[in-house]
């Protein structure tokens, strides 16, 4: 049995570009088992586009004053749970049910999606993504990134608990790839011309504090969803916390490949091997 | 793709050629790499590291030596690698340069033992900056190849052009060490250049420092100000943990810019947070006379538990008089001033007249005199080229 549930719209329209509509999409729940960088497999959760398991959830592209019509079906043996952050979204889904929401997008950001049953285990596991409201005017790219550690994967997925305190994760990813197969992935590896303004929207799924380093060029801060004061700097290295969405702006003055990391340098491990961890890198053609 | 790789390299190293025609600084940097461990800790233990020195025959200390340029200076850094194995490179972290000289071993290149090459570029923003190896940088860096780099205005105390003015400046570089990393097996593992990965340990650091020094070591580290003297704190982290600070409230702390830019909105706040590869500048602006600390919390990123919090001491004492600023140079009367301020000994130089933020007002050329009557009431600088003079405008 299916439920319908209208979430708040929200009334005061701001920066309404005259190309907003409804974008109606469908989410599914589907377990299955993540692969990590050395080929370890450990168990994994995600939202899908489809009934078939990906490690990546779908990332929704919105323009704003889009309202985003939304069907999410729970494909597993458990109830789960969706929320989007900082919306009036917020509903529980049981084992083989159905979910509707209607939620209108006034401004631009980027907000998580995410099951919020038994917090953080789910979204830990797995069953966490972006939303993006922006004018698409330039080139984007997109980043989620998380930290995983396969026994608490298996630990956590068979009923069992773990100590938050002692969290030690061994494996980063953005997108659900490390490196070096994080510049395979087109909406993760930043690509274009000198000149162009690039958007690099980003959401920190995880539970770690994520420290990400530029070389080659700063960017700005459009847009934080912790931080809108920060709105406006110009940095290379940009905190990122848990659940924290930012928008970051690059204009490349000269071409030329350069990295793209955490400046937690463990971060840029797997499972103890150098270098397999939060490292991707921008080219830049003339 | 890989037509753009090789095109964009190209175009890198003539950018290079055409920096390397106009150099203004050329400067030398050995890295090297400890046969015993020789460097004191806190509670008098020794470790190993692997660093950088100005010298060939000087120990090596982390941070390694500060690298200090002028804003817009042209630089060949030569890097000389004596440290017996692994290849090494220097990263200039924040500055922007070009693929060529990045310091990333597979996009640029890497300096081999016994092997000497040059890194070209630029220093175009005032502000402070890192550099570091990023051969196996995870290991590289907590081994201990890390520096401070600081680019500054051509106006002397001023934190950039049109900028605050500042008395006295600190800086300061936090990392972690873990003993484990620097024993004999993993600081000196062979260098494989068949293979970029490496296997590491966990990294379970013991100690927590302040410019490579913690606990009684950071005596050494004590800011001693004067009331109304403007201290300027560049704060880098080189670590793998977040840093916290906490300011006395007294300091009257200001972050002023970040990673080598100013902020479009300046922050007055008593707490700071610095993560890893971060710089910030704080300006201190001390009201009262006081003595007390400022601490500096080491968090793990994943749990975001304190694991260490190392104190510096901070002593306000006296104020800035005002007979002392007449010492020698230039000098000003009457002051308090209401309406002409008068200059004796100006001699060709150009003295400029600073609010108490540092903020330009005007220009003095060569003059006796100047009217001041039309100036706010308060602290304003006398900025000459070898002297500052207060004056209050009543």
């Amino acid at each position: 049995m299916s439920k319908i549930i209208l979430a708040s719209i929200l009334t005061f329209i701001v920066g309404f570009n005259g190309m907003s509509g409804t974008v109606t999409k469908s989410l599914y729940i589907v377990s299955g088992s993540l692969l990590s960088v050395d080929n370890n497999l450990s168990p994994y959760i995600t939202f899908n586009d489809n009934p078939v398991f990906t490690q990546e959830n779908p990332i929704i592209n919105l323009y704003i004053g889009d309202t985003l019509d939304l069907w999410v079906y729970n494909t597993d043996l458990v109830d789960h749970g969706f929320v989007i952050n900082d919306v009036n979204v917020s509903i529980n889904i049981a084992p083989g049910d159905s979910v509707f929401v209607q939620q209108e997008f006034a401004s631009s950001g980027v907000f998580i999606y995410h099951d919020s049953q038994e917090y953080p285990k789910y979204t830990y596991l797995g069953l966490a993504g972006l939303i993006v409201v922006k004018d698409h005017s330039q080139p984007c790219f997109y980043w989620n990134l998380k930290e995983h550690n396969a026994d608490w994967n298996n630990q956590l997925f068979n009923g069992g608990t773990v100590n938050w305190s002692d969290y030690d994760p061994k494996y980063f990813t953005i997108n659900a790839r490390s490196n070096p197969n994080i510049n395979m992935d087109t909406l993760a590896r930043i690509t274009g011309s000198i000149g162009d303004t690039l958007h690099l929207q980003i959401a920190n799924t995880g539970q770690g504090v994520h420290s990400i380093h530029f070389h080659g060029y700063h960017g700005v801060i459009k847009y934080s969803s912790k931080n809108p004061s920060h709105i406006g700097r110009e940095k290379d290295t940009f905190p990122i916390y848990p659940m924290e969405t930012m928008t970051i702006q690059i204009i490349p003055d000269k071409s030329g490949e350069y990295p793209v990391h955490d400046h937690n340098l463990a971060a840029v491990t797997g499972n103890n091997i150098y270098p397999n961890g939060m490292f991707s890198t921008i080219l830049i053609t003339p | 793709m890989r037509n753009n790789s090789i095109l964009t390299l190209v175009l890198s190293i003539i950018l290079s050629f055409s920096i390397e025609a106009q150099i203004d600084v050329v400067q030398n940097i050995f890295s090297k790499m400890d046969i015993a461990p020789q460097h004191t800790l806190w509670d008098g233990s020794q470790t190993m590291l692997m660093g950088y020195t100005k010298l060939m025959g000087a120990a090596i200390d982390i941070p390694g030596p500060t690298l200090n340029y002028i804003e817009g200076d042209s630089i060949e850094l030569k890097l000389r690698n004596m440290s017996q194995g692994a290849s090494h490179t220097i990263h200039l972290h924040g500055l922007d340069v070009d693929q060529q000289n990045d310091g990333v071993p597979h996009l640029s290149f890497e300096v081999g033992h016994n092997e000497t090459k040059s890194y070209f570029f630029k220093a175009p923003h005032p502000g402070t900056y890192l550099y570091h190896c990023h051969v196996t940088s995870t290991l590289h860096v907590q081994a201990g190849m890390y520096g401070l780099l600081i680019v500054r205005p051509s106006s002397s105390n001023l934190t950039w052009n049109g900028g605050h003015h500042f008395h006295q400046e600190k800086a300061w570089m936090t990392s972690e060490l873990d003993t484990i990393w620097h024993s004999d097996s993993i600081i000196n593992q062979p260098h494989d250049t068949t293979t970029n990965q490496v296997l590491l340990p966990d990294y379970n650091p013991q100690y927590f420092f302040i410019n490579g020094r913690s606990e009684n070591q950071l005596s050494s580290q004590t800011i001693s100000a004067s009331v109304d003297e403007n201290i300027l704190l560049r704060l880098a982290n080189i670590g793998f943990y977040g840093n916290k600070y906490v300011f006395p409230y007294q300091l009257g702390a200001k972050v002023i810019s970040s990673d080598g830019r100013p902020f479009p909105i300046e922050e007055i706040t008593d707490t700071l947070v610095v993560l890893p590869g971060e710089r910030y500048q704080v300006l201190f602006e001390p009201e009262i006379e006081f003595s007390d600390y400022i601490s500096v919390s080491y968090f793990d990123l994943n749990t975001m538990q304190d694991l260490n919090t190392q104190n510096v001491s901070i002593d306000v004492q006296g104020f800035l008089s005002l007979p002392e600023l007449n010492i020698s140079g230039f000098e000003a009367y009457p002051n308090p001033v209401t309406n002409v301020l008068h200059l004796k000994n100006v001699q060709k130089e150009h003295v400029q007249i600073l609010d108490a933020s540092g903020k330009h007002i005007c220009f003095i050329k060569n003059t006796g005199s100047v009217d001041v009557s039309r100036l706010q009431k308060g602290v304003y600088f006398l900025k000459g080229k070898k002297k500052t003079v207060k004056f209050i405008k009543q």
